[in-house]
């Protein structure tokens, strides 16, 4: 890679031949330059590495390429998508028109029933799921942590559903949540509770999915806090001790606050495992109409768009995911840019 | 400190491209100057290139299907096959799509036709269903007049072909919609006469007789989707109300008593007589409470005779029995599997070949007694079919109207028809809103 590398350099500038030691250090190269004249490549060189970092030029074989083609496929499509939720654009009749830009299709996304179930089924999917997974992994985690005997094997154990895929865990959990003879009615029955029509209730189904993406995904959330809990000095634990705190007290005072990085970390992760509840409604139902009760905004988009093809209107829901995704993501990054981790 | 250097340079390049991006969010927001030129241009440039591309002879006919579960799969392999005998040289490309109902198949279409990459046919339903593939299809009216197909066809074929006047499309087959299923030894259990119901009441009275008499479950319906509940909804309307009250309601017409008592008798027979489980109920899983004899009745399109026949031991007149569903035993409401012909064809020679072949007897026998579905012509001899498929095919030929299906393409657009469903989704999967309901659907179509 290195002889590849430096053909460039040379192709790019003969006067630099025979420096591949110096090349990658901008201050040597500033040096270098003392002796030897420039040419215009070599000046606009030096000055993109001065403005912004010493191995700007150099390296930009390696990221160029991959960042030319996620500005095409990913926020050029992003990009495209935007502009087509401002045309009207429907049916099969021709392409979209782009002269007559406006936000009709936001108007009438404000001002329909559905979207507006849809998107708050959305949020309150996002955040019922996102909280009981923290939840159950924290205290999974700190179970764990404790010490207990087959440590290793409740921990693969746990983080076994993750590995599992959206269609999979999807059938499985039709099958539990079975009426007639579902496990869940079946354990419940024992208790002399139910049976409850799980996916048929409006009222219940949505938390059904929670319940049933939660289970998937709180061993993940538990691996996070677990490797955020064994960074945690022992010292401060013996210290908390001590100081005559209970076990209890010493986690919610000393312990819990230092995961907080864990959190946010865990939590943006499963923000956006949420957004992506599309594949586990999808394979649950076999079909772009989820059940009753739990339609979300990527459903919905889905429906509009081939179902009706209302492109623009589906691209406008999409826009609207996107934007509420944005909204989980941003501060995230803000928070990060704070820490100096970006 | 050189590292110093570049972490500050690194961490003013992500501020940087994060205002930038913010910046370019709101200029496509605000301007579309930039828009504009661009999306222009794609457009033009993706319709020239692919346009010339098709004129192309040499290219395989293009079909697609959704014919790949059970008994669909086995009939298109045989409609294929009688193809390949009567067309040997003909090279075929044939892209089977499942899943979903149409739904994965409508997705995959509609990405082709928008790209302007039509295949050469592909299945679907003709009738209101025709208008959201709007200026995406071509005209067939020499395949229909060549072939006579018009003196073959009942007259409501005819007219669910065509959009703006031309046709679009030729059928291969047809299912009928207005069907009561029952397991034989539950309703004699029950004491119920099937043959003997002429009406809703009486169906409910039935129903009833077969809750208290037996512990089976009186009517098995599949709600794990909302299509069986708008499905049973047009039967009902059919039933209940009648054959005007039906065709006013779907030309938005609908008289607002009508589609309430519809709703109402509805309401009764789901919160009643249906299982407990139907939340969770997949045709499939539904068609098997019949063919257990968990379940007396079912109303299913006739597609589910193909998953009684395929059962073992259970046979027709012995095991399980079809009427049409009570009140509407004057009526067949159709439903065509139908192939439509892409504008801007690929091979437009072969396809309409295609459409020619679907429409004729030996397509439509091999097709159609494989899947459980009568042919579309009325010329066509029943001897190859089974004789429950027989009996559907006489009354075919002879009841008085024959109303489009709501659920299945022929009488709302797509878009209404997904309008339709979300209304039974919100209103009437449980609890069952009668007054919103209505008023959902007459404000749908």
């Amino acid at each position: 890679m290195r002889d590849i590398f430096s053909t460039f350099q040379r192709s790019d500038d003969p006067s630099d031949s025979n420096d591949d030691d110096y090349v990658t250090d901008g201050g040597v190269a500033g040096e270098h330059s003392e002796r030897k004249p420039l040419g215009f490549l070599s000046r606009a060189k030096s000055g993109l590495n001065d403005r912004f970092g010493g191995d700007f030029v150099e390296s930009m074989p390696f990221w160029v390429p991959p960042f030319l083609l996620m500005s095409l496929f990913v926020y050029g499509a992003i990009f495209w998508n935007l502009i087509i939720s401002l045309t009207d654009h429907n049916g099969f009749l021709s392409e979209p028109d782009y002269s007559n830009l406006d936000f009709e299709m936001y108007v009438r996304a404000f001002n329909d029933p559905n979207v507006i179930t849809a998107a708050s089924n959305t949020f309150l999917l996002i955040v019922g799921f996102t909280l009981g997974t923290l939840l159950i992994g924290l205290l999974m985690a700190i179970l764990i942590d404790r010490g207990i005997r087959f440590e290793n094997t409740f921990r693969t154990i746990y983080l076994l559903p993750m590995s599992l895929s959206f269609v999979v865990t999807a059938q499985f959990w039709l099958w539990m949540y079975n009426y007639n003879n579902g496990v869940v009615n079946i354990v419940l029955g024992v208790v002399g509770v139910g049976p409850v029509d799980w996916l048929g209730n409006q009222t219940i189904v949505l938390w059904a999915v929670v319940f049933a993406l939660l289970w998937q995904f709180s061993g993940y959330a538990m691996i996070v806090y677990l490797a955020g809990l064994r960074a945690i000095p022992d010292e401060i634990y013996e210290a908390a001790r001590v100081d005559g705190a209970s076990t209890a007290k010493m986690y919610w005072r000393v312990i819990i606050p230092q995961l907080k990085g864990a959190t946010i970390s865990a939590s943006v992760v499963l923000m956006v495992f949420a957004l992506k509840a599309f594949d586990f409604l999808y394979a649950l139902v076999s079909g772009y109409r989820p059940p009753p009760g739990t339609d979300i905004l990527a459903t919905l988009m889905v429906r509009e768009t081939y179902a009706n093809t209302n492109w623009a209107y589906g691209s406008a829901i999409g826009i609207i995911l996107f934007a509420m995704a944005l909204l989980i993501i941003g501060p995230y990054l803000v928070y990060q840019f704070r820490r100096d981790n970006l | 400190m050189a590292d110093n250097d570049n972490e500050l340079t690194r961490r003013r390049f992500v501020y940087t491209s994060g205002a930038a991006g913010a910046m370019v969010g709101l200029a496509g927001c605000g301007g579309d100057g930039g828009g504009n030129g661009n999306g222009n241009g794609n457009g033009n440039g993706n319709g020239n290139g692919n346009g010339n591309g098709g004129g192309g002879n040499d290219r395989p006919l293009n079909l697609m299907h959704a014919f790949t579960g059970g008994d669909g799969a086995i009939a298109a392999e045989a409609l294929f096959e009688a193809f390949r005998e009567e067309y040997p040289d003909m090279e075929m490309d044939i892209e089977p799509i499942g899943g979903g109902g149409n739904q994965n198949l409508d997705t995959v279409v509609a990405n082709r036709l928008s790209n302007n990459d039509p295949p050469s046919a592909f299945a679907n339903w003709p009738g209101k269903n025709l208008e959201k593939y709007a200026g995406a299809l071509g005209n067939v009216d020499d395949v229909w007049e060549e072939n006579d197909f018009e003196d073959v066809h009942i007259q409501e074929a005819v007219d669910l072909h065509k959009r703006d006047g031309t046709y679009r499309a030729t059928p291969m087959a047809s299912h009928r919609l207005n069907n009561l299923f029952y397991n034989i030894e539950a309703v004699e259990e029950a004491g119920v006469d099937p043959e003997s119901l002429d009406s809703l009441d009486a169906l409910i009275d039935a129903l009833d007789t077969v809750a208290t008499e037996t512990d089976r479950i009186p009517m098995t319906q599949a709600m794990s989707g909302t299509w069986t509940i708008t499905q049973l909804w047009a039967a009902v309307m059919q039933g209940q109300e009648g054959y005007q009250p039906y065709m006013d309601f779907i030309e938005g017409n609908g008289s607002e008593d009508a589609v309430s008592s519809a709703f109402s008798t509805m309401k009764e027979i789901l919160e009643n007589y249906i299982g407990a489980d139907s939340a969770s109920l997949d045709l499939t899983a539904s068609n098997g409470n019949i063919i257990s004899g968990d379940a007396a009745f079912i109303h299913q399109g006739n597609w589910a005779a193909g998953a009684f026949r395929n059962a073992e031991d259970f046979e027709y007149e012995e095991d399980w029995g079809a009427v049409a569903f009570p009140g509407t035993s004057n009526m067949y409401c159709l439903h065509f599997n139908s192939w439509l012909f892409p504008a801007n064809n690929p091979t437009p020679e072969k396809a309409k070949t295609w459409l020619e072949f679907v429409a004729k007897p030996k397509a439509q026998i091999a097709y159609g007694k494989n899947k459980g579905a009568i042919p579309t012509r009325t010329d066509v001899s029943m001897d190859e079919f089974g004789p429950y498929l027989q009996d559907v095919a006489e009354d075919f030929a002879n009841v008085d109207h024959r109303p489009p299906s709501l659920q299945h393409g022929l009488a709302v657009t797509s878009e209404k028809m997904s309008a339709l469903n979300t209304v039974i989704s919100n209103q009437f999967t449980g609890p069952f809103n009668v007054d919103e309901a209505t008023q959902g659907f007459l404000d749908a179509v």
